[in-house]
């Protein structure tokens, strides 16, 4: 397991709004199928003293901290509220920070991300769907009834397409160590990199899945920093050229963040990359037959 | 949301950086009475949002005697198939050298990253790749506040002093303006001190709001009739629209038509937990382009119930073809609902898409 166990206490900043109750609901419901914690703790200011789901809620983490052994939190708070609550998180000394919250604008997230570093918590996201480690522990919002559990890890920067490939691996019997969505955001606290160490340290997984998109070259650098096998997919081969952001990405990615690009730079580095989603569990297999 | 030349310029100038005299004109009458301000020779310049505009005619040298015949002939043209609708006139600058300067978000290190070089000019690029040591570049942490001295000096080298006060007022610029890029290129150095010869601002889509930008100019008036629904939007030139949740999903059913050799209209992505009402909208919006011949719906059920689109596909009553994959939560019940109304439905977006190909070839 990479970001925690079904040992690990979760808490919930947002508890009372509207998503936060109806996945502290659903996470909790797979950590009773799993026997583990789950939600612990829920966080909305002025709203101490109050339930979500029998999960008691309190004004400030440190409060909950207080009465909970919590290991990781997951943030559901709107866009103007979430780099508060990731520092406030990593401040009271949450060592694991999922942020689910979409829209935030990118100077609120590089001091929030700048922040977490300085303070030794990971942050997952924003606007990602979070992590599940199949009988283990889920922390987000994935669809928990598509995993099964295996040796496959996935890193995603997407959501939906994250469950796609999960059905597909499913589906055809391979099974997932942990999936984690990254998230979509040009600024995202853990990158394919960090992951990736974090799959290399893990016995549970034995091969990678890498799902990337258009823009940035944080894929090849993930892909590129381990030994352990992998099968990547890169979303946006037909997506019309971006908005060009000045001459600068240009000087910084050498004008090669587009999907066409970064495939033909992972295949030179010896990446298998799928054209298709439906291709991915076949060259997985391809992966484990040939034993590399 | 990217700023106008002459709407970066006066944001740069209030900040304390100098650009060149200049008043912005809508048509050629609107030049000849400031005239006096901008001296014998000047430039005008189309604010058209197009790369390599002057390479492509969107600016020209003029002076008090051709004004008005080249401010006429500029307004009559069309830059990379943009109207021109503004003219910035400016003071014609004695231009001695040309620096590059510029503040963006480095995805890698997660910070803002500035980039100075003494090559700068129209050949940036260029320089950047075949003499990328001429490029200065430092990270700046976030959480420091205003750059430290030690960052000046490190990008400067031996580039003039008075260029320092000019990167520090850019990077506020860059935190205060909410921006993901901002560019100053040319910076220029005259006999009369340095100046921004031309500049670009770029601002984040999320933050628009908090900079009291109410209108995103950059989307189409479909794009933010989407944006008013909280849909994702972008139209294409192809004979296919496609209806999926997630921006991922819908790009990878995207790159699947094309793989199969078929051609998007447009896409749009839901989002999550749509419900029937949502995905109405969102099939009315699709088909209301008159390029769609098919819709293509691939939908997986996390948060979204299959259920209540099948009841938003039924209830959009389009004219053109519905072709759908759903899976996941309330699959059986969504299914049901469809057939009964006898649309397609295939189970895998390879199916689909096959299928939506086929239909449009």
């Amino acid at each position: 397991m990479i970001y925690g166990d079904k040992k690990i206490g979760v808490l919930v900043q947002g508890a009372t709004g509207k998503q936060g109750e109806f996945h502290i609901g659903l996470m909790n419901e797979y950590a009773k199928t799993v026997g583990g914690r789950g939600v612990v703790a829920g966080v909305t200011p002025g709203k101490g003293g109050q339930q979500v789901h029998g999960v008691p809620v309190y004004n400030t983490v440190k409060d909950a901290m207080k009465e909970h052994d919590i290991g990781a939190a997951v943030i559901f708070v709107p866009a103007g509220a979430a780099a508060d609550a990731i520092m406030e998180e990593a401040n009271a000394g949450i060592g694991t920070i999922v942020c689910i919250t979409e829209h935030i604008p990118v100077q609120d997230t590089m001091k929030a991300v700048a922040y977490a570093r300085m303070e030794g918590a990971s942050v997952i996201g924003p606007n990602c769907p979070g992590l599940l480690s199949p009988g283990e522990v889920k922390m987000g919002i994935m669809p928990s009834a598509l995993f099964t559990r295996g040796h496959v890890g996935v890193i995603s920067r997407s959501g939906t397409l994250t469950y796609e490939v999960v059905d597909e691996l499913t589906r055809a019997g391979i099974g997932q160590s942990t999936v984690v969505g990254i998230g979509g955001d040009p600024v995202i606290g853990q990158t394919f990199v960090d992951v990736m160490q974090r799959f290399e340290k893990d016995p549970e997984t034995k091969a990678v899945v890498l799902i990337g998109e258009v823009g940035g070259n944080l894929e090849e650098e993930g892909a590129t920093c381990t030994d352990l096998p992998i099968v990547s997919y890169i979303a946006g081969v037909s997506a019309p050229p971006d908005k060009r952001m000045g001459h600068a990405g240009a000087i910084v990615e050498g004008g090669e963040g587009d999907a066409k690009s970064k495939i033909a730079r992972l295949k030179k580095h010896g990446v298998p990359v799928a054209s298709r989603v439906s291709e991915i569990p076949g060259m997985v297999r391809d992966l484990f037959r040939c034993g590399c | 949301m990217k700023l106008h030349e002459y709407e970066a310029k006066n944001v740069i100038k209030a900040a304390g950086i100098p650009v060149p005299a200049g008043f912005l004109i809508r048509s050629p009458d609107e030049l000849t009475p400031h005239l006096d301000t901008l001296g014998n020779a000047f430039v005008l310049k189309a604010q058209v949002d197009v790369g390599g505009r002057g390479k492509a005619g969107g600016i020209l040298m003029a002076d008090k005697a051709t004004g008005a015949k080249v401010a006429q002939e500029l307004f009559g043209k069309q830059i990379k198939g943009l109207p021109v609708k503004e003219i910035l006139a400016e003071q014609r600058l004695d231009i001695k050298h040309e620096y590059y300067l510029s503040i963006t978000v480095d995805r890698s290190s997660r910070q803002p990253l500035i980039l100075f070089t003494e090559a700068g000019g129209i050949e940036i690029e260029v320089t950047a790749k075949e003499h990328p040591e001429l490029i200065r570049k430092v990270v700046a942490n976030p959480l420091m506040g205003d750059l430290p001295p030690f960052f000046i000096r490190e990008l400067l080298g031996t580039a003039p002093k008075e260029i320092g006060p000019v990167i520090n007022k850019l990077y506020r610029i860059f935190i205060e303006k909410d921006a993901l890029l901002a560019e100053i290129n040319p910076l220029v150095a005259t006999p009369a001190g340095i100046f921004a010869a031309d500049a670009k601002i770029i601002v984040d889509d999320n933050a628009l709001g908090r900079q009291g930008i109410t209108v995103n100019r950059d989307l189409s008036e479909r794009e933010r009739e989407a944006e008013k629904h909280g849909f994702s939007y972008v139209e294409l030139d192809g004979k296919i629209g496609v209806i999926g949740n997630g921006a991922g999903l819908t790009m990878a059913t995207l790159d699947l038509i094309e793989y199969y050799g078929g051609k998007a209209a447009n896409f749009l992505d839901v989002g999550g937990g749509a419900e029937s009402e949502r995905v109405k909208n969102a099939v009315r919006l699709v088909a209301s382009v008159p390029s769609v011949k098919v819709i293509v719906v691939n939908l997986l059920g996390g948060i979204t119930k299959c259920d209540e689109v099948a009841k938003g596909i039924i209830a959009a009553e389009i004219p053109q073809k519905v072709i759908v994959r759903l899976a996941g939560t309330n699959e059986a019940e969504g299914r049901r609902l469809l057939s009964e109304k006898g649309y397609e439905m295939l189970d895998t977006m390879d199916l689909v898409v096959k299928k939506a190909v086929e239909v449009t070839a």
